[in-house]
């Protein structure tokens, strides 16, 4: 009852306010989603927010999508409580190369195929199927990140690029549109640390990796790498998981297991991972054994681990004693005159 | 070969010399290198640390500070290779070359100059230091009376000397990986990331925490050591650290009236210590004839 009396305020408002619907708002949704307050404690006593931010979306990659495209069970003002989003369905505009209705089915494909499927290999439901990511795992609806090297290091469109559109394109509102969606596909969306705590979710999971055998927390491992630490202070041209887990040129949703001989990362493909042309073009295949996920803990690399308790017991014996001599040395020149026993020839005392 | 008076006189003071100018110059080298690469490569080690970021961006963040780190490196191991030569070439001129006039040159006699070379470990320093803990304890109020090198900066020559070859290895082999990996399996660059962090830490705090409060912060040379610059350590110093050699250069010099009684260092600290300290300075110095 409240969410309607809501709505009906919102509507009441609105009509005093100038319109800030945009071209995919058709169904003027945001004529009460854009109010920041719009929420409730749904049945399970959480806490949920309906607030678009107007802006963030319209500068997101599913802007030209329509509320509906997404929420279909929609049909009219005010609604019941929405459905879940299904990413696969059908959007409501067309893909311009095969004009036909849009939709991420052929992601979904990818991911039935990987080793994120929600069967194993003889189609038998994997154990814990709830731990399997789906797209919004993963995903948010992100925003545009185009290249900034036409504008040196400042983020956003590039006057000169729009320039060298204007040649062909006379709509600014097109120009705008497909400059945003090629460039954002020119390079990462996130950055390595970005995609790095995404993977983290699942796999830096104790829990999760104890309960799927998967030997290791592989964001914490990757972030005890030169790779992870320079992803931590923002190199964007270091490797993150997906350079190494996706075959070059395939989709990162189909990712394999490491047992499955068509995956890059199986032992026979492996030594091709580093030495592509941009990372290390003269790795041989044993560069690639270097172990990336090593803990170096006693149950997963024992050499690792024993050669570390080395350095530690090599450390510690070198400097405690070290230590408690200068400690020593301090005490002792509190205290110069100081001694049990004298010796005969100065008696104590100093000339 | 420079020429050095083996004791300068100033203002009334002692300084005796200890160091030659390229024996400073290469300490110099090596402390600049090591404190360059401590502070590039630390924050990668501590990555998870607050300041990680804000050291790093000091030396150009991720970019440039892997290169600063290199370049320091390759510095240090340049001069590693010059100590090496240095070491030959001061073994030839200084051993080798006075047993040939001598007629005594053997395989022998020239094993028995290095093993009894005043900077090689010796039974005394075993001694040097069973004393030392009996006046920590005071059990005495002598300190051991030290050699040329006392067993502290013995220590402080062999642990880098090793430290280097440790880092400056595992560092090339992390460097150079792609090589590296032609002849050996990969998993040699987790040995080699493993021993070049953990030794990094050893050494750093060795060097900053044992070697600094030897040579800086004890409150004989507080606040600061000055014969890794003048080459030239004061006469208090000599007799704290140094006595048994102390007393042979004097006597050399036939001042032999004038050598301070071993416990002279606890009176100059307790009482001329502050003037001293005042008084001792680069400028202050006569300049190395």
């Amino acid at each position: 009852m409240f969410i309607f009396s809501l709505c009906a305020a919102c509507l009441f408002f609105s009509m005093l306010l100038p319109s800030g619907s945009d071209a995919a708002d058709i169904g003027n949704c945001l004529m009460c989603h854009k109010y920041p307050g719009l929420s409730r404690i749904d049945e399970n006593g959480k806490f949920r927010l309906m607030y678009v931010n107007e802006d963030i979306f319209n500068n997101s990659v599913h802007a030209k999508v329509k509320c509906e495209g997404c929420h279909p069970d929609i049909q009219k003002i005010p609604h019941e409580p929405a459905k879940k989003v299904d990413c696969l369905t059908q959007c409501h505009i067309i893909e311009p190369s095969s004009e036909k209705k849009f939709s991420h089915k052929d992601v979904a494909e990818s991911l039935a195929a990987s080793v994120h499927a929600k069967v194993d290999k003889k189609g038998n439901p994997k154990s814990y199927p709830d731990d399997i990511p789906t797209c919004k795992n993963c995903h948010e609806n992100p925003l545009y990140r185009p290249l900034s090297f036409f504008k040196r290091v400042r983020p956003g469109i590039s006057d000169v690029a729009l320039g060298r559109c204007r040649v062909c394109h006379k709509s600014d509102e097109f120009i705008f549109r497909f400059y945003n969606h090629v460039t954002t596909r020119l390079h990462k969306i996130r950055n390595p640390k970005n995609i790095a705590e995404v993977c983290a979710r699942c796999h830096d999971d104790e829990k999760i990796v104890a309960r799927h055998n998967l030997g290791t927390r592989a964001v914490f491992s990757y972030g005890e790498t030169f790779h992870g630490k320079a992803a931590r202070f923002l190199d964007e041209r270091i490797p993150d998981c997906l350079d190494c887990h996706v075959k070059r040129g395939e989709s990162v949703h189909q990712m394999l297991s490491y047992e499955n001989p068509n995956s890059i990362t199986h032992i026979n493909n492996r030594g091709r991972i580093c030495a592509t042309t941009d990372c290390h073009p003269s790795a041989t295949p044993q560069m690639a054994n270097y172990k990336v996920h090593a803990e170096f803990n006693k149950e997963q690399s024992p050499l690792q681990y024993y050669f570390q308790v080395f350095f530690i017991v090599l450390t510690g014996g070198t400097l405690l004693p070290l230590m408690g001599l200068l400690f020593l040395d301090l005490f002792r020149r509190l205290f110069p005159n100081a001694v049990i026993k004298r010796s005969k020839s100065t008696n104590g005392k100093t000339s | 070969m420079e020429k050095h008076l083996k004791i300068k006189i100033k203002n009334g003071k002692k300084y005796f010399y200890k160091f030659t100018a390229i024996q400073r110059a290469q300490h110099i080298t090596i402390a600049t290198c090591v404190i360059v690469l401590v502070l590039t490569g630390m924050p990668l080690k501590f990555h998870n640390a607050f300041w990680a970021p804000y050291l790093y961006a000091l030396f150009g963040g991720i970019k440039v500070a892997p290169v600063v780190h290199k370049l320091a490196g390759s510095v240090l191991m340049l001069l590693f290779m010059f100590h090496l030569i240095y070491i030959g070439y001061s073994i030839v001129v200084d051993m080798i070359l006075p047993l040939k006039r001598k007629k005594q040159l053997r395989v022998v006699t020239v094993i028995k100059s290095l093993v009894t070379h005043p900077i090689m470990p010796s039974l005394k320093d075993v001694t040097d230091i069973i004393d030392l803990l009996k006046y920590y304890l005071f059990l005495t109020d002598k300190r051991p009376a030290g050699a040329k090198f006392t067993w502290k900066e013995k220590f402080d020559y062999w642990a880098p000397f090793w430290g280097i070859v440790i880092m400056v290895s595992t560092g090339i082999v992390m460097w150079q990986k792609e090589f590296v990996t032609q002849f050996l399996p990969g998993y040699v660059i987790n040995f080699a990331l493993i021993a070049h962090s953990d030794e990094a830490v050893l050494a750093a705090l060795f060097l900053f925490i044992w070697h600094f409060y030897n040579v800086h912060f004890s409150t004989s040379v507080f606040p600061m050591g000055t014969v890794f610059i003048t080459g030239y350590l004061p006469e208090h110093l000599m007799v704290e650290e140094h006595y048994e050699y102390y007393q042979k250069v004097m006597k050399a010099a036939g001042l032999e009236d004038e050598i301070l009684p071993p416990d002279a260092s606890a009176a100059t600290a307790s009482e001329k210590e502050p003037k001293t300290t005042r008084i001792i300075s680069v400028s202050d110095l006569p300049p190395v004839s």
